[in-house]
């Protein structure tokens, strides 16, 4: 056995001699063989016949030999490698295209698939987050506390809300993302800080020491990552907070950003003690060995509890847990699963290509293969040797395929689509090699048999013939190649109609009127911190006199608004309506909320449709006055005349103060602009002082947009309040842009990849026809010396194609009205079987097929009767 | 009629090469001529099993090979017997022995 192994062993790495030694045994048994004879009184040349007789086939023997060597499964694999490498490096065109399409469909899939893991497969950075849960709705801190104290299912769970801070610390002020918590989120995620320590229980109460935890990336870009941060005071919007701890630099909240965490307690007291405040995202982790069920059991319970206790505001809580991942992901997961479904149609088109390729190949060195063949290679030597060659091949394109993927990655980053803008990079970990080195191995030997199959010694008759007659094609290999041509085609086609679909989707939301003309208007977010203006005449004074500064500014026109359209986000409160019976506490219906100042409707180009606007005789002392939209009117005074009747919001106790409706205005999209749109009250600023009313964003619209208008702004501004910071500039055209970012960025996608299949499969068919074209070169010259017309050639070579395009069509219409369906959560308005769209992307792709057996066909034309005829 | 010359039965190509190579070491042409000669020509040995076969007596360590010089003065690798391809001669032929002694018992059978 030893023997035996070490025998193999030195085979192994004398292998090149082992060869030469083999051959040169052989040739002296032949040579001896053939002197035997000679010297019997043969002549020489019968003599060396006879021997080649006797002896066989040489590659046969060889194989035996080797064989009984022992030489292995590893030594025939590295001398396939040694004769592929070099064989391919001969063809460094054949090799450039099979690498390139590889590349191509393995580094798109690549790119997503690194996606998909970050994003879907990939454990959350928290400890055990399988405990992890996320509540669907937002809740109040009393109600969270309570939660807390009377559940037995969570080990902690805590509650944050991000609301803006202003940081005046070096330079210009600036607003900085607070994220207001309570002390269980630190311990529910579970991620301890690097330095220092977490806000404790006994620090989160009413009155409790300003305290604030950093992040990482604060700490590093205002501290210099400073070690001795701890005990420093930071200035928040006109406190000083005590810093105790920093967070290491990979934490992060489930699914906001945020510069510092503070205390709900201690920074906004005002907010943390109402229990129908309901702000805060909450996240619960459960003791081991509870299950979900057992868990949302409990707080369905604990919601019938409150509901009790709290009538006025708890009565509809439905309270439902889900797990984190699902909650993060929840969104994202359908747009991701329909890319890397399309991105792996594209690898199967680029691998029919690739298959194509190799066919052709194949043809290209028949010769070499029959004399392989006839000295006695195998049938299975062969098959094998064309893998290698396959495989290798595959190899090196998902080799660039990593490369491609790495750009494309960094190219999703750069497009920030909302749902990844968690993710500052995709990295590229052990699971996305192991999927680039399967579906490359996949590849290679898959689409590597489907012609090596049909390229063996079972069919040196039909390579001969072939040789003979160019006119004919194996059979087997033209039907092989008909076949992938359809399959190319079909899947172009789901794919073109699946990027027509969402392109036809995406043209509708853009042609959403949004209710408002965004040209030339700039935004801009501030917020007149509390301490400094605490009341509305100070307010007022600051807006009017803000607005009188604006307003003089050559060309603008400025005005405010609490929240701007398509921002996403707005304040609702529940209503009541003067002389109507009022619905049980808790179940009124609930608007949008909004406070304007200045010629807002205006500015915006908001159509008044009746009564009037807000004038400034409507301020504070004078009687309330409110403007509502058009779906307010359809949706609670339906036929009744808008003007004159009075509103208010739901309240416990205190006595009603009705706001009378002097106008109403048309509906604006403020939640985006594929969602409703909710019905809206809008009163002025100067009769409303509830916190959220001190956010104020400036609308201004200029004649020209200008950046120089920003400054301009700026410096007024900061003439009337030097430390109030400005944030979120941009302008209406950027928020109407950003709020359709995740159509654009799936359209972006699928688009490239339709173009991507539709581009090959175009290769492909051009590639078969002009083979074609090439094999027939001495019939077409008989044709045409006949007296064939160019029409009855290009006919006759065009046939072919033109069936294969018409068949791929119709397979591939019946495979996008299967498939689109999957992508209707992603469609705006449009449906999965939208026949314009599936007849339209048909004749396109019908068209550039066409083209594509067009031209190489057309070359064909040009070839004089005479060259052709003489060509062989 | 029976044929001229006969194909070997599987496996005894093994102990006809081993006997042959008990006598000198040779290479492989000259096994095979041998094998012919001494049977009287009745015994002929395929190239395409002649050689695998050398190969695998190699491996096994039966018999080693080296390089020299043949009769008519060519580069040759010869093949001689190792102490365990005796021993294993000596195994195989009394198997053998056996064999035909049970083969031409059964076959004379009144």
């Amino acid at each position: 056995m030893l023997h035996d192994f070490l025998f193999r062993l030195r085979t192994i790495f004398r292998r090149h001699s082992a060869e030469q030694e083999l051959d040169e045994e052989l040739r002296f048994h032949l040579e001896r063989q053939i002197e035997k004879y000679v010297a019997s009184g043969m002549s020489r040349a019968d003599a060396t016949r006879r021997a080649r007789l006797e002896f066989g086939g040489v590659e046969q023997v060889k194989g035996e030999c080797r064989d009984a060597r022992g030489i292995g499964a590893v030594e025939i694999i590295l001398m396939d490698l040694r004769y592929s490498f070099r064989s391919l490096l001969r063809s460094p065109a054949f090799t450039l295209c099979a690498v390139l399409t590889l590349a191509l469909g393995i580094g798109a899939n690549t790119a997503i698939f690194t996606v998909v893991n970050s994003v879907l497969l990939n454990p959350l950075p928290y400890p055990h987050p399988e405990e992890l849960l996320a509540a669907r709705k937002n809740d109040s801190l009393p109600n969270l506390q309570d939660v807390q104290r009377q559940t037995t299912s969570f080990s902690s769970s805590g509650g944050v809300n991000i609301e803006t801070m202003d940081f005046l610390g070096a330079g210009e002020p600036m607003r900085v993302h607070g994220a207001f918590i309570d002390a269980g989120l630190f311990p529910t995620l579970g991620v301890e800080p690097m330095l220092g320590r977490w806000i404790s229980p006994a620090e989160d109460v009413k009155g409790g020491p300003r305290t604030v935890v950093l992040s990482y990336a604060f700490w590093r870009d205002h501290f210099g990552s400073s070690p001795r941060i701890l005990g420093k005071t930071v200035n928040l919007s006109g406190n000083d907070y005590a810093v105790i701890g920093v967070m290491p630099r990979d934490f992060g909240l489930p699914k906001q950003t945020a510069d510092l965490f503070v205390s709900l307690w201690v920074a906004y007291p005002s907010a943390a003690a109402e229990r129908d405040v309901q702000f805060m995202h909450t996240y619960w982790r459960m003791k081991p060995g509870v299950t979900i069920t057992q868990a949302q059991a409990e707080l369905t319970q604990m919601d019938a509890r409150l509901a009790e206790q709290f009538p006025d505001t708890e009565k509809e809580r439905h309270t439902s847990l889900v797990p984190l991942r699902d909650w993060l992901v929840g969104n994202v997961r359908p747009a991701l699963l329909v890319l890397l479904g399309a991105v792996g149609l594209v690898l199967l088109v680029s691998c029919s290509n690739f298959a194509m390729l190799l066919m052709a190949r194949a043809v290209a060195r028949q010769r070499e293969l029959m004399v392989r063949a006839s000295l006695g290679a195998s049938n299975r030597r062969l098959i094998e040797q064309r893998l290698t060659e396959s495989t290798l091949l595959a190899m090196a394109g998902g080799a660039a395929g990593l490369v491609v993927a790495k750009i494309g990655t960094s190219l999703l980053l750069a497009l920030k689509p909302e749902a990844l803008q968690r993710f500052q990079s995709f990295p590229m970990d052990a699971r996305v090699f192991a999927f680039v080195f399967a579906i490359s191995l996949l590849t290679g030997l898959v689409f590597g048999l489907l012609p090596a199959r049909s390229a063996t010694r079972s069919n040196i008759a039909d390579s001969l013939r072939e040789t003979a007659n160019t006119s004919t094609t194996g059979v087997s290999r033209s039907f092989l190649q008909s076949f992938l041509i359809t399959g190319e085609l079909a899947m172009a086609l789901i794919l073109l109609a699946g990027a027509g679909l969402l392109m036809k989707g995406f043209l509708r939301l853009r042609s959403v009127d949004p209710g408002f003309n965004p040209a030339n208007v700039m935004t801009m977010y501030l917020q007149l911190p509390e301490t400094r203006y605490p009341k509305i005449p100070s307010q007022t004074n600051f807006r009017r006199e803000l607005l009188a500064r604006l307003n003089a500014l050559p060309g603008v026109k400025a005005a405010m608004i609490t929240d701007l359209p398509l921002a996403g986000n707005f304040v609702g409160h529940r209503l009541v309506i003067d002389g109507r019976p009022a619905p049980d506490p808790g179940t009124e219906p609930e608007v949008q909320t909004l406070s304007v100042m200045g010629d807002y409707f205006r500015v915006m180009e908001i159509p008044l449709l009746a009564g009037r606007d807000f004038l400034s005789t409507d301020r504070e002392g004078q009687p309330l006055a409110a403007v509502v939209n058009q779906e307010f009117v359809r949706e609670f005074l339906r036929g009744e005349n808008p003007i004159g009747q009075r509103i208010d919001w739901a309240r416990r106790d205190e006595p009603h103060e009705w706001m009378t409706i002097v106008g109403v205005v048309g509906d604006v999209k403020h939640s985006g602009l594929n969602q409703p749109v909710d019905p809206a009250v809008y009163s002025p600023y100067s009769q409303n002082d509830e916190a959220w009313r001190r956010w104020m964003t400036l609308v201004i619209k200029s004649q020209t947009p200008s950046a120089a208008l920003v400054e301009d702004v700026k410096k007024q501004v900061w003439s009337l309040d030097s430390q109030i910071p400005l944030s979120d500039i941009q302008s209406m055209d950027d928020l109407l842009a950003v709020s359709v970012a995740e159509q654009r960025f799936n359209l972006l996608l699928l688009g490239i990849f339709a173009a991507l299949a539709v581009t090959l499969a175009a290769v492909g068919i051009y590639g078969m026809i002009a083979y074609r074209v090439s094999r027939r070169t001495h019939e077409i010259g008989v044709y045409m010396a006949l007296g064939a017309q160019p029409r009855d050639v290009l006919q006759l070579l065009m046939k072919d194609g033109i069936k294969l395009v018409l068949r791929g069509i119709v397979i591939g219409l019946a495979g996008a009205v299967i498939l689109t369906r999957l992508m209707v959560s992603l469609l705006f308005e449009v449906k999965p079987t939208d026949p314009a769209t599936l007849l339209g992307v048909a004749l396109l792709l019908a068209a550039v097929a066409v083209l594509a057996c067009y031209i190489p066909a057309r070359r064909a034309l040009s070839i004089h009767p005479m060259t052709a005829l003489r060509c062989e | 009629m029976p044929p001229e010359f006969i194909d070997l039965p599987q496996g005894t190509l093994d102990l006809l090469i081993l006997r042959t190579l008990s006598l000198q070491s040779m290479h492989g042409w000259a096994v095979s001529e041998r094998i012919q000669q001494i049977s009287s020509d009745v015994l002929r040995v395929q190239q395409g099993s002649l050689y695998p076969a050398l190969h695998r007596l190699e491996r096994r360590g039966w018999i080693k090979a080296h390089w020299g010089t043949s009769e008519n003065n060519r580069k040759a690798k010869f093949y001689e017997l190792t102490k365990t391809g005796r021993r294993q001669l000596e195994f195989e032929r009394e198997a053998w022995e056996k064999l035909s002694v049970a083969v031409t018992q059964i076959l004379e059978m009144p």
